[in-house]
């Protein structure tokens, strides 16, 4: 009996393991990739091997990784920003009033979050070229708004329904406006919740694709757009497209496991507070 | 004073509300006007005519590409969702006891749903290469064939795999979260009762953590209908058309070799439609787990 037991442990602690291994080494083989030779690079069989930083030197001199990551930086700031500003004060009011259709209201605002970007970029193409506005960071830090504001409304509408309301009752009573409630006792009980949140809009937008692909070209390239200069497979060079996919991924992985302990309420925005 | 109170509330909610209204329902709108028109790219806005629901008659009836990326899109869709779920709940089961370092663990789980999507589609392309990738390495070290991943026959399940690679933990992170969330109180009354493990799993967890659970699959299935950045970056819809899920035919129709904004325009209303039959379904359950929950 004990030792259908041990087995069982073995073999759960392998199945782990596995999955484990399993999640990790997409990422680790790029890694490598990264660091070979050009001629090492095409060749899978080999594993070890002293690494070169010459792949990432040459993505940043030949093709202005640098100035991708800069214009992904102003959008994902910019955009992050507004919706931080913006959501977190539409949060309190679904918070901490009552009206009517209010649920009506919110859960319409949630469904903005879903809308697929293959849907709307045609019109958003379109306005944009009449308004000369393509290829702007202005742009697309205003489209990414769509997901980002519905998405700091649920999150931060959950933060600010944890916080005790007697606090702010008794605020209000001693004659403070609802402005300073807002400062002196909102704002800082869910900063916490105000950061993770704001990290998840970072991540977000950082990762967005179809939308930066369609209304940029150029100057407001972000760093997912790259990709692009890797779809044909002949000529293609593995170790420098190892390397731009670990430099875009290394924010993001670092971002990531900062909010890891609101992951599952991130991804199910709000809904499911683990 | 109520009157007051919402006037209040509103002054909040106003700022959001506006600007969604400006970026998302005002260009919706425009969306359907531009679906009616036959506009493409290399006319001016001006020389465009009306053509009433011409577009949609041409996507229903003349476009076998449409039925196509409708089918491949509902299958891949069904597939990948179905997949994610059974190997998710899996890896949520077998993590949902006590293990050494677990924290360490859970944090590579989340590794690959966090990575930029376009990236994930250029790692696989390195991996699913059938000269220099490294899985056919393996394989042949294993004394297997090569597989022609991204081969007209393979390329449409290679994209199931690497969907299911990217987005089963989140189901595991969902339903672990589920899992460590439940009761205590009815399984001991089930093990009082003489209830064996599968009666246990079949007739309490599996039941208790159904509003997970359907939450999980309708936000996969959404994202899977709108599926475009992986597809773009490891097939762009092809060979062929083999990939060619909903997102990619809209890009092929509007912007790749047609120009057609106005047929692609039609596409995305039916796109929009069929996401937001699923986004209601998936709000009606949230707002009953919010009623009931909180």
């Amino acid at each position: 009996m004990s030792s259908l037991k041990t087995w069982k442990k073995v073999l759960l602690s392998i199945l782990i393991a596995l999955v484990v291994a399993v999640c990790i080494f997409p990422f680790v083989w790029m890694l490598m990739t990264s660091l070979k030779t050009r001629v090492q690079a095409i060749n899978p069989a080999i594993w070890i091997f002293t690494p070169t930083l010459e792949n990432y030197r040459s993505v940043f001199q030949k093709r202005d990784l640098l100035l991708y990551i800069k214009n992904s930086a102003i959008v994902v700031v910019t955009t992050t920003a507004i919706s931080i500003f913006l959501g977190t004060l539409a949060a309190y009011g679904f918070a901490r009033f009552h009206f009517s259709r209010k649920e009506d209201v919110a859960f319409w605002i949630l469904s903005l979050r879903m809308l697929p970007p293959m849907a709307v970029v045609i019109p958003f193409f379109l306005l944009g070229r009449f308004l000369g506005l393509l290829d702007t960071h202005i742009l697309l830090a205003i489209v990414y708004l769509s997901f980002n504001i519905p998405f700091t409304i649920w999150m931060m509408r959950g933060f600010i329904e944890e916080i005790p309301q007697e606090i702010e009752e008794a605020a209000l009573i001693d004659g403070c406006s609802r402005l300073r409630v807002l400062t002196k006792i909102v704002f800082p009980l869910t900063l916490p919740g105000i950061a993770a949140t704001a990290i998840f809009c970072v991540i977000q937008s950082w990762n967005e694709f179809a939308l930066a692909f369609f209304l940029t070209s150029f100057n407001a390239r972000t760093v997912p757009t790259t990709v692009t200069f890797f779809l044909s497979v002949m000529g293609i060079i593995w170790g420098e497209m190892a390397a731009v996919g670990v430099v875009a991924s290394i924010p993001v992985l670092a971002f990531a496991f900062v909010v890891q302990k609101y992951l599952v309420r991130g991804l199910t925005f709000g809904a499911i507070k683990s | 004073m109520r009157k007051r109170k919402k006037r209040e509330a509103y002054s909040f909610i106003l700022p959001s509300l506006a600007t969604l209204v400006a970026i998302v329902i005002f260009p919706t709108i425009f969306l359907w006007y531009v679906s009616l028109t036959n506009y493409d790219l290399s006319m001016g806005w001006e020389q465009k005519s009306f053509v009433g629901p011409r577009n949609y008659f041409f996507l229903f009836f003349e476009d076998k590409d449409f039925w196509h990326s409708l089918r491949i899109t509902l299958f891949f869709t069904a597939v990948t969702v179905s997949l994610e779920f059974v190997l998710g709940l899996g890896v949520a089961l077998l993590f949902h006891r006590h293990i050494w370092g677990k924290r360490v663990w859970m944090s590579c789980l989340i590794l690959p749903m966090v990575i930029t999507p376009t990236i994930i589609s250029l790692i696989w392309k390195l991996m699913l290469n059938t000269e220099y990738g490294v899985l056919n390495f393996i394989l042949s070290q294993l004394g297997l064939g090569k597989i022609n991943w991204l081969g007209p026959k393979e390329a449409f399940w290679s994209l199931i795999l690497v969907d299911v690679w990217e987005w089963t933990p989140f189901i595991a992170l969902i339903l672990y979260a589920g899992l460590q969330a439940l009761p205590q109180e009815p399984y001991e009354a089930a093990v009082v009762d003489g209830a064996n493990p599968r009666q246990i799993f079949f007739y309490l967890t599996l039941p208790l953590l159904k509003p997970m659970i359907i939450i999980a699959l309708l936000l996969r299935s959404i994202d899977a209908l709108k599926m475009f950045d992986v597809v773009y970056g490891l097939t762009q819809g092809g060979p062929g058309n083999a990939t060619e899920l909903m997102s990619l035919h809209i890009y092929r129709l509007g912007f790749r070799h047609t120009n057609w904004i106005g047929r692609a325009s039609a596409n995305a209303v039916i796109l929009l439609f069929l996401s937001t039959l699923l986004t209601t379904v998936l709000l009606r359950t949230l707002r009953r787990e919010r009623l009931g929950g909180a």
